[in-house]
């Protein structure tokens, strides 16, 4: 359904994206791994069009263009489609939690502004935050705010999201909270791309684990079997790492 | 001694009642130029100002090609010469161009586009001071540049400009005491002349110093009250509170 190819992304001289191949078909969750500078991030962003690509081919539904020959207005249209959930939450510090929910329906789809609060009601029930619906985002904790703005993405009935480490900026205690949320979604079949560290999520929760190391990746493939059984050195000492470092905390 | 005493008292009497009796004579001769020269000429050059100063803003965060240049070298040109100097050259200067003001529209003129230059800056920086990330949380609801700006962006810099941007509200209050130099009869020459008059400077001064501190008081206690009103916190919280 979404998916790239060969894409390439450098920031100056720095190449971070070294011809990737990525596919997510309908209903599934993908779990993107990798240690901080291996351009997990920069993937999601560029499917996002958040960074513009410098070289592949970007395909989403029936629609497959060279990335860099993209409109703005199909960048636009291919948005309408997309959900994303940024690390720091992102929230719109001058609206509501229930504002900030109904903004991408009331002013950007033109939906009326009782349905739209409706809508917009429903999405914080599922992420439990309706007793917070008149909170700015500075009255709430960090997981609130993840949870709202996972809300936010949710409104505008995304065919997929991507999650940028959604939980990399909260307190441990809080991260709990937002991956409760994002196995519930799992679990109904919401198509997610997620971005993490968080292992036991990516073991529990994903259908497909992919391992990004230095631009590439560098394995790919059922979750349980790559986590337990990985084939790659890089993949083995990754997770090496993270064991070690989930038992000293 | 005593009758030196009594000396003292009657020469100090008499000057303390003859400086009040002016002060009290003179307020109103005072006030009359404030109310309708200081005042409308701060606010005038202010509302201009304003406008001038966010169209410069907008077209360098939207950087916009050769806008965006004009808008550098402007606010370089306006902060890098005194107001003094604008004032001169717009009043004594233009007329040998054939361009000809009268001093109060010189002084409008002057005052707005060296605030522009000033108030530029403030607003710039105050949009730049938005996170970036909450402008790609607005395009990946679906927002255009045009709803990301009104709907996100200024209203959260117009929160964050709001101080600086009364600070220069009030330094111009002040600031247009320097139009008494262009032939403009507002508070400072009034009290210029009612000095000369009465032959009392030290305290027609003081009380036009007085009326300008009022002013400025005035518009501190106007400021504080509208910067809670700005807050986003306060409705929410009162709810709660209910």
């Amino acid at each position: 359904m979404l998916g790239v190819k060969n894409i390439h992304k450098s920031f100056g001289s720095n190449q971070v994206l070294k011809g990737i191949d990525f596919e997510v078909n309908e209903g599934e969750v993908i779990a993107v791994i990798g240690s901080s500078g291996s351009g997990k991030t920069t993937l999601l962003r560029c499917m996002a069009f958040l960074e513009q690509a410098d070289d592949g081919i970007f395909t989403f539904d029936d629609l497959s263009k060279d990335i860099r020959k993209t409109t703005k207005k199909e960048i636009k249209e291919l948005r309408m489609k997309m959900g994303f959930v940024f690390q720091s939450f992102n929230l719109f510090r001058n609206m509501t939690a229930l504002q900030n929910v109904m903004e991408g329906l009331t002013t950007a789809r033109k939906i009326p502004k009782e349905e739209a609060r409706e809508t917009a009601m429903e999405m914080l029930q599922k992420v439990g935050m309706v007793d917070r619906a008149d909170y700015y985002p500075d009255q709430l904790s960090g997981g609130q705010q993840q949870r709202v703005a996972i809300a936010r993405a949710l409104a505008t009935k995304p065919e997929v999201i991507l999650f940028d480490e959604p939980t990399s900026a909260l307190d441990p205690e809080l991260t709990g909270e937002v991956l409760e949320v994002m196995v519930k979604l799992a679990r109904e079949g919401t198509t997610m791309v997620v971005v993490t560290h968080e292992m036991e999520f990516a073991r529990n929760v994903a259908d497909r684990v992919i391992f990004m190391e230095d631009g590439v990746v560098v394995e790919e493939g059922n979750a349980e079997e790559v986590l337990s059984n990985p084939k790659q050195d890089a993949t083995k000492r990754f997770l090496r790492r993270i064991l070690r470092k989930e038992e000293e905390e | 001694m005593n009758d030196i005493g009594i000396w003292i008292t009657e020469t100090l009497g008499t000057r303390v009642w003859r400086i009040i009796r002016i002060m009290v004579e003179s307020f109103p001769k005072l006030l009359k130029p404030c109310l309708q020269i200081t005042i409308t000429l701060t606010l005038l050059s202010f509302f201009f100002g304003l406008i001038l100063a966010l169209i410069l803003a907008l077209v360098q965060v939207a950087n916009i090609k050769g806008l965006k240049q004009f808008a550098r070298f402007y606010v370089w040109i306006f902060r890098g010469t005194p107001l003094m100097l604008q004032l001169f050259i717009i009043f004594f200067g233009l007329p040998s161009f054939g361009i000809n003001f009268n001093g109060y529209v010189a002084a409008v003129i002057a005052f707005s586009l060296n605030l522009a230059a000033y108030n530029s800056e403030i607003i710039r920086s105050a949009i730049q001071s938005v996170p970036i990330g909450q402008s790609e949380a607005g395009y990946m609801i679906g927002l255009n540049y045009f709803q990301v700006m009104t709907h996100i962006v200024l209203p959260q810099a117009a929160r964050v400009a709001f101080p600086p941007l009364f600070s220069s509200l009030i330094g111009l209050t002040k600031d247009t005491s320097l139009a008494s130099s262009i032939t403009v009869i507002e508070m400072m020459s009034v009290a210029k002349r009612v000095a000369a008059v009465y032959y009392e400077p030290f305290w027609m001064y003081m009380e036009a110093g007085f009326i300008y501190l009022m002013i400025c008081t005035i518009l501190t206690k106007l400021q504080s009250y509208m910067e809670r009103r700005l807050e986003w916190k306060q409705p929410a919280e009162e709810e709660t509170k209910k």
